[in-house]
């Protein structure tokens, strides 16, 4: 029962969509369709479920003054913070969550445009400054395969921007040829290669035949 | 020249040539003209010459603040050329971390351009929901389920513009500024399974493998990155010269104006990488010398 | 003079930007409150625009049509059984269907969204017909040499393993512009952060300054 009913539990769960996919709607539109919406509801409770799990670790971290402590309250402060007036927007206290019917922002909004945008925009941004150091210290013709990519990077980088024009207008025509063709022709071999795995995994875990991600091993 | 010491280079000395490279243009606009492409010029086509006046396109924020600079001029320029063409606007969000804020900020700011417009009539912002493929599924069967309310919490029998807004079949096209997967499953997914032209302005990053669903006619136009916004913008501006207004506020981030810093440090990595590889074959050539 | 929020936006930028001296305990502050403000961003909306529309006003307002999402709310609330360690095991059912149903999802999207049109649009005419038939002839031998380098049940070699070497110079053609993108992409969001810096908060403050 409790290795058994969850792999039965998959086996319909993946079939439903499957067979809704090729037999006409009045015949399975019913089961399908209410599981597409049961499904949005779930996946907003999954969302959540790595809230509760910060909480715990951090909590934990706090608990046994493990290294960088200070800094797991100030990570329960911002959830703290943020998630009270999310909360308390669902009760309309606040305003809610997006800007009022004036554009005036709700505490939410407030503290997404000063709080969350700034941090995470700017996390995302020094990617920039690594990429160039990076690129600077590792990206060498060693052999021709790298002497490949760093062509197609030049030309690519060269003709996306106007100064490539300015220079010869065939920049940016080769820069659109190489998206266009090779690049495009190797990336549609690297869809189709994962597309397929992916459909073979996704036939095993219908199947039962994976089972890792109920934390059962294959004899289980 | 001591070649080893140019390549022990600091680190820090590379980001401050690089922060120099990103304020500079910044405070002195230079103006660089931009090309346009075909992917771009596709998806403008699409919306200028095959819609018409009171069609309706599904605008979907899939994108945060991790990707803002490069989809929010990108969300902007569509929503101005839809407002501009008098083609209603159904936005939603399907990306969890800030798609909401996005939609929400841009909408308003774009919409205050146009005061003539009423919102619940021309154009309105359903929110966010969890659950993409399962929403992106249910949508081609009732919309008003999978949204039961606007994202204030207004019932959507309450709004105009969505009395006769039940599935894909009754909207035209599909727009999606994504950052990662969900501008995938636009095409992959809806496209392919209820039939809906899609329009997809992913981040740089992603634009890559975008090619191959252009090529395939999985997609209707592709606008890769900030640049691809930038021939948007151009485009919109040439065809409503009205909008080049707004475009010039003085101060107001925009793909074109993005593009004249992109410019300079490009050149600043490709003068670094360049400098690199002469110091990498050059060193290797020094033993062989000395022999 | 620029606003709170502005002071706020520019002190936490700020802080972030100091890493790339060295890491330090200003880094580490926004760092932590930056994961703790993107969790309660995730309460905040899932509790607004799934749970309260989709969830508890259809039961709160017409029970007898909507009583089946009882349903998911109990598969919902099964999930966080896995905390509770004498009932672990019941958060596995809500698991099975959760990942069952997608993953029966993606499989569909995977074969008829992605294999079937992307092996269509690959039956590319070869007869002569000007320079477009060069290109059909490059992008018909890329993807066919790019499956086959990465076909790795076969050894490469002999003529596989010259085909495969044409599928790595496509594979290698693609990845060198995808790190052109990569870095456009990169530095867009640089741009971005550094447009809010100077243009909404030094320059106003400089100009209240002066």
């Amino acid at each position: 029962m409790k290795r058994q009913l969850p792999l039965l539990l998959t086996f319909l769960a993946g079939t439903i969509p499957i067979v809704a996919f090729f037999v006409p709607q009045r015949h399975v539109g019913l089961v399908s369709t209410n599981l597409d919406s049961w499904l949005i509801i779930v996946a907003g409770f999954a969302l959540l479920l790595g809230v509760v799990n910060v909480i715990q670790m951090n909590a934990n971290k706090i608990r046994r003054q493990a290294p960088g402590w200070p800094y797991a309250i100030v990570l329960l402060l911002g959830l703290a913070i943020m998630g009270f007036f999310g909360f308390a927007g669902a009760f309309n206290v606040f305003g809610g969550i997006a800007t009022r019917p004036d554009g005036s922002s709700t505490p939410f909004d407030w503290l997404y445009k000063y709080g969350f945008l700034p941090l995470q925009g700017t996390m995302f941004a020094l990617l920039a400054f690594f990429m160039a150091s990076a690129s600077y210290r590792a990206f060498r013709a060693r052999n021709p395969e790298a002497t490949i990519l760093l062509v197609a990077a030049l030309i690519v980088m060269f003709g996306r921007i106007p100064f490539g024009e300015m220079v010869s207008p065939w920049f940016p025509r080769v820069t659109e040829w190489i998206m266009s063709k090779p690049n495009m022709a190797a990336q549609r071999g690297i869809m189709i290669g994962a597309a397929l795995g992916a459909a073979s995994m996704a036939l095993r875990v219908i199947l039962g035949i994976e089972r890792s991600y109920l934390g059962l091993g294959k004899g289980e | 020249m001591n070649l080893e010491r140019v390549m022990q280079v600091d680190r820090r000395i590379i980001y401050l040539f690089i922060a120099i490279g990103t304020i500079l243009p910044i405070l002195f606009v230079i103006g660089l003209p931009v090309s346009i492409t075909p992917p771009v010029q596709m998806a403008f086509d699409r919306i200028e010459n095959q819609l018409q006046k009171g069609d309706v396109v599904l605008i979907s924020f899939d994108y945060g603040p991790s990707s803002a600079p490069e989809n929010a001029p990108m969300a902007d320029a569509f929503l101005r050329h839809c407002f501009s063409k008098g083609i209603k606007v159904v936005v939603i969000a399907l990306y969890p971390l800030g798609g909401l804020s996005e939609a929400v900020n841009e909408v308003s700011k774009v919409a205050a351009e146009f005061p003539e417009l009423e919102y619940g009539v021309d154009y309105v912002n359903l929110g966010y929901k969890d659950g993409a493929q399962a929403a992106m599924k249910k949508m081609a069967e009732n919309i008003h389920e999978v949204f039961p309310t606007d994202m204030r919490g207004t019932p959507l029998s309450e709004l105009p513009i969505m009395q006769n807004i039940r599935t894909y079949r009754d909207m035209k096209l599909v727009v999606s500024l994504a950052t990662g997967i969900i501008g995938e499953w636009w095409a992959n997914l809806v496209n392919a399974q209820f039939g809906i032209p899609v329009i997809v302005g992913p981040t740089a990053v992603s634009a890559p493998k975008y090619y191959a669903y252009l090529e395939a006619k999985q997609m209707a136009g592709l606008l890769g990155g900030l640049k691809g916004a930038s021939e948007y913008e151009r485009l919109v501006v040439e065809k409503y010269p009205k909008l080049a207004e707004v475009y010039a506020t003085p101060g107001l981030y925009t793909a074109t104006k993005g593009m004249d810093v992109q410019s300079i440090v490009h050149m600043i990595m490709i003068a670094f990488i360049v400098l690199g590889n002469i110091v990498y074959f050059t060193s290797r050539k020094k033993p062989r010398k000395a022999s | 003079m620029p606003s709170l929020g502005t002071w706020l936006a520019a002190f936490f930028t700020l802080c972030m930007l100091s890493f790339l001296y060295k890491d330090n305990p200003f880094f580490r502050l926004a760092e932590s409150f930056f994961a703790g403000l993107s969790l309660g961003y995730y309460i905040g909306i899932v509790m607004n625009q799934t749970l309260k529309p989709n969830l508890v006003l259809p039961l709160i307002h017409d029970f007898g049509a909507n009583w089946n999402l009882v349903f998911a709310a109990g598969l919902g609330v099964i999930l966080y059984f896995r905390y509770i360690k004498r009932v672990a095991w019941v958060s596995r059912w809500a698991l099975a269907v959760y990942v069952g149903y997608y993953v029966g999802v993606n499989m569909m999207q995977k074969l008829h969204g992605e294999v079937i049109p992307q092996i269509g649009d690959s039956m590319l005419s070869l007869s002569y017909s000007g320079v477009g038939t060069l290109w059909n002839l490059i992008m018909v031998v890329g993807v066919l040499s790019v499956l086959i380098y990465f076909y790795f049940s076969v050894e490469h070699k002999g003529l596989i393993g010259g085909i495969s070497r044409i599928g790595i110079w496509f594979l290698m053609i693609s990845f060198g512009a995808a790190f052109g993108y990569t870095v456009m992409g990169r530095i867009s969001l640089l741009i971005g952060r550094m447009v809010f810096l100077v243009n909404e908060w030094a320059k106003p403050l400089i100009g209240s300054i002066t």
